[in-house]
């Protein structure tokens, strides 16, 4: 087989399926976690029937989706109700293309330079799958949904953007991979400097993925189910698979952007550890995982902790003090950076 | 209020608070009752299944009188016989029927009941009457209620027919510390 061929394509092939298996499995596991994670701050069980301690449960549940029916609404934009869940779940998977899981080529897709601009501006693509799906379902309860969706990840794409400009400013850099490597140059993360911006980037992620507490376009109190009320079977699926698989690309960024991505913890005070000893065997990957799953946990306590905001709530959160929060932290790391003079 | 103070309530403890809390009950001993597997012993109150004694019912009526939806039903006759040169006239029992699917369980039968101890009796524990066909299984006749056919009893009851029927069920509840009086 010629170079070329093997480096651009079968590689990268072989990669994207990896990564494509391990994210829809853990999407569809992560539900059979949060379903036990919930289960277990109320004081119950939860599923644990099928399988050994429930284990197959999502497996269960996927065979369910896929043998259910697929109802379209009579009256449906149906061209559009069919395009939506897949406006969801695409660009959710694609920005896993420019997320360094490790240190070395072998570890990740690829590496360009704009990693971050590509990531928020593929995963802003994903709120047009919720606000079409929302308005072709011809579904009073969808549109509002839709709407609502619209309105609030408008308002929070605004703060995101500056908590991330916050890290940029000090990594001096938009490359995934640079940012990590300058977090283990300085020997510090930039959760540290940047503990206002993470507070800040978190609460919008978990706004960006129609969480808990702010799942006011899905609402299952108010709004039935929000912009998936008509969908049922695989689309509902994919609507589901998306929300999770947004929610690992927030963990997966907050993680990059703050944790210091696949860095073992303490990279420089216990070098000898990381380098020399048996836990030199543990794969870099194993770290970043360790700490998506921290802040997938998260979520889920959230979920578990946190009641509904109301709208009017919602939007005087965003926009008068997230926003502001987030551009006088902007302000401050940016005065910081400039009288350390540590990047130019 | 002074800047700091203002500054410093920008700081969301509550929040934290908050997932203190449900962090501890995510490590609290759990609730649940693993149903088929496990089962909760329902108190010595608790007004269950049926059960109907042939030999002890008196055919007084009152228990059918005291229903308060009319459920049971109750038809007898007299029989004659002679006992030691007397003529004697001796109600019988055709028919003891409970129509269960209306059943609300509500005790005002074995209440109403002369007799002691109850010729019927709702103080077993047996909850578990769901059934497929609610005609068959729910439309109990006098043999179905001595037997309990169709129904598990409870575990730690026996079904009449075993030798399940308590000789003075108030007396055992008083002994189990269940009823006062």
């Amino acid at each position: 087989m010629p170079e070329p061929l093997m480096t651009y394509l079968v590689i990268p092939l072989v990669k994207i399926v990896v990564i494509l298996l391990v994210l829809i499995l853990g999407a569809a596991y992560l539900t059979f976690f949060e379903r036990k994670i919930l289960a277990y701050i109320q004081i119950r069980l939860g599923p644990n029937r099928v399988g050994p301690k429930g284990w197959l449960q999502a497996i269960a549940d996927a065979l369910k989706l896929f043998v259910k029916e697929d109802l379209t609404p009579a009256r449906s934009e149906k061209f559009v109700f069919l395009l939506a869940p897949v406006l969801i779940i695409v660009p959710a998977l694609l920005v896993f293309a420019v997320i360094p899981f490790g240190p070395s080529d072998i570890w990740r897709l690829t590496d360009i330079n704009v990693a971050l601009l590509f990531v928020l501006g593929v995963s802003s693509v994903g709120i047009y799958g919720i606000i079409l799906g929302g308005w072709s379902s011809n579904n009073k309860y969808s549109l509002m949904g839709g709407l609502r969706s619209a309105a609030q990840l408008i308002s929070y794409e605004v703060p995101m953007g500056f908590a991330v400009v916050t890290v940029v400013v000090m990594a001096g850099s938009l490359s995934l991979v640079r940012i990590v490597e300058v977090q283990r140059e300085l020997g510090v993360w930039f959760f540290l400097p940047g503990i206002v911006a993470l507070f800040v980037y978190f609460v919008c992620g978990v706004a960006e993925t129609n969480r808990n507490p702010f799942d006011l376009p899905e609402a299952e109190s108010e709004l039935v189910g929000g912009f998936h009320t008509e969908y049922s079977g695989m689309k509902w699926a994919f609507f589901f698979l998306g929300e999770y698989a947004n929610m690992i690309v927030i963990s997966a960024m907050a993680t990059v952007l703050f944790f210091g991505g696949w860095l073992p913890p303490f990279p420089n005070l216990l070098e000898p550890l990381w380098t020399s000893s048996a836990l030199a065997w543990v794969p870099p990957p194993f770290w970043f995982l360790l700490k998506v799953a921290a802040f997938i946990f998260l979520y889920m306590w959230f979920r578990g902790t946190f009641p509904r905001y109301r709208f009017d709530q919602l939007m005087r959160l965003g926009w008068k003090v997230l926003l502001p929060v987030s551009l006088a932290n902007l302000m401050v790391v940016a005065l910081g950076v400039l009288m350390l003079g540590e990047r130019s | 209020m002074s800047w700091w103070d203002k500054l410093v309530a920008f700081i969301p403890l509550e929040l934290v608070q908050g997932l203190g809390v449900t962090g501890k009950y995510l490590f609290r001993k759990k609730v649940t009752v693993q149903y088929p597997e496990q089962r909760l012993e329902p108190k010595d109150r608790f007004r269950g299944m049926f059960g109907f004694s042939e030999e002890r019912c008196i055919v007084c009526h009152n228990c059918a009188k005291a229903c308060p939806i009319d459920i049971i039903h109750i038809t007898d006759h007299f029989e004659e016989s002679v006992v030691d040169g007397k003529k004697r006239k001796k109600k019988v029992l055709d028919r003891y029927d409970i129509d269960l699917k209306r059943c609300m369980f509500c005790g005002l039968c074995e209440e109403a009941c002369p007799t002691k101890p109850v010729a019927i009796w709702l103080t077993t524990k047996t909850y578990e009457t769901a059934a497929y066909e609610r005609n068959e299984r729910l439309y109990l006749d006098k043999v179905r209620l001595q037997t309990w056919d169709g129904v598990l009893p409870f575990p730690g009851v026996k079904a009449p027919a075993e030798g399940g029927m308590p000789e003075d069920p108030k007396a055992e509840k008083k002994a189990a510390g269940g009823e006062g009086a």
